[in-house]
């Protein structure tokens, strides 16, 4: 628990897809942990949206998103995000983040946000806000890639 | 300075990262428009030492700049 609340910079970045049997082996990391009694977890997954299609062919579906980020910002923007969610939350007691770069194809995971708490309003709680800041604060840019293999930026609304 | 860019502005510029000459986010703003093609057209944020900065400010030089297009991770 030490290690988490000393908020040290951590690397949230993945290269490529979630792999779903990481969820898994992160879920099972905690079974040491007596004092949790819930876990939240949201994750991400690539969607085939149809974008642009009123002057697009109906036929140009997004078939990957490729990320990148201003890695540097990035971590140090999430390092203040979760250090406010710990205060703000004080009964969590693990927070775990990681997000894909590079080409990510439909279906696949590119986001996760795990928190552990002792009940579970404040782990729901903290995941619903984290995802939100991180969509809105961190600087990390998508390229959606059709299937015609032209593209299109992304932008979180 | 060594300006970065990303996504969408660093495809515009061709580039991941321009030289540009400005003592001010105000004349930083206006050689980057002379210098990257549509960015007046484009939605980006200047971010300096790795914070979003929208005032107008002096700039030595030193510190790290960056143009952000819209967020998109998630």
């Amino acid at each position: 628990m030490s290690e988490v609340r000393q908020h040290k910079v951590k690397d949230i970045f993945v290269d490529g897809p979630i792999d779903p049997s990481f969820v898994g082996t992160s879920i099972a990391k905690h079974a040491t942990r007596q004092d949790i009694g819930a876990h939240e977890i949201f994750l991400g997954q690539i969607r085939a949206d149809v974008v642009g299609a009123d002057d697009r062919p109906p036929n140009n579906v997004v078939i990957a998103i490729e990320y990148t980020a201003y890695r540097e910002m990035a971590l140090e923007t999430m390092t203040a995000i979760r250090e406010e969610a710990f205060v703000r939350w004080p009964e969590m007691t693990c927070l775990h983040v990681h997000h894909s770069l590079g080409t990510i194809p439909v279906g696949q995971l590119c986001f996760m946000v795990f928190a552990s708490s002792k009940h579970r309003q404040q782990a729901r709680e903290a995941v619903a806000y984290v995802v939100d800041r991180i969509k809105s604060e961190l600087p990390i840019f998508g390229k959606e890639i059709f299937v015609d293999n032209t593209h299109q930026w992304k932008r979180n609304t | 300075m060594e300006v970065l860019l990303f996504g969408m502005i660093a495809e515009k510029a061709n580039t991941d990262r321009v030289q540009i000459s400005a003592t001010s986010l105000s004349e930083l703003r206006t050689a980057l428009t002379a210098r990257i093609p549509d960015l007046d057209r484009m939605s980006y944020a200047i971010a300096v030492d790795r914070a979003v900065v929208l005032a107008d400010r002096a700039l030595n030089g030193t510190e790290e700049i960056a143009v952000l297009p819209p967020f998109a991770g998630g």
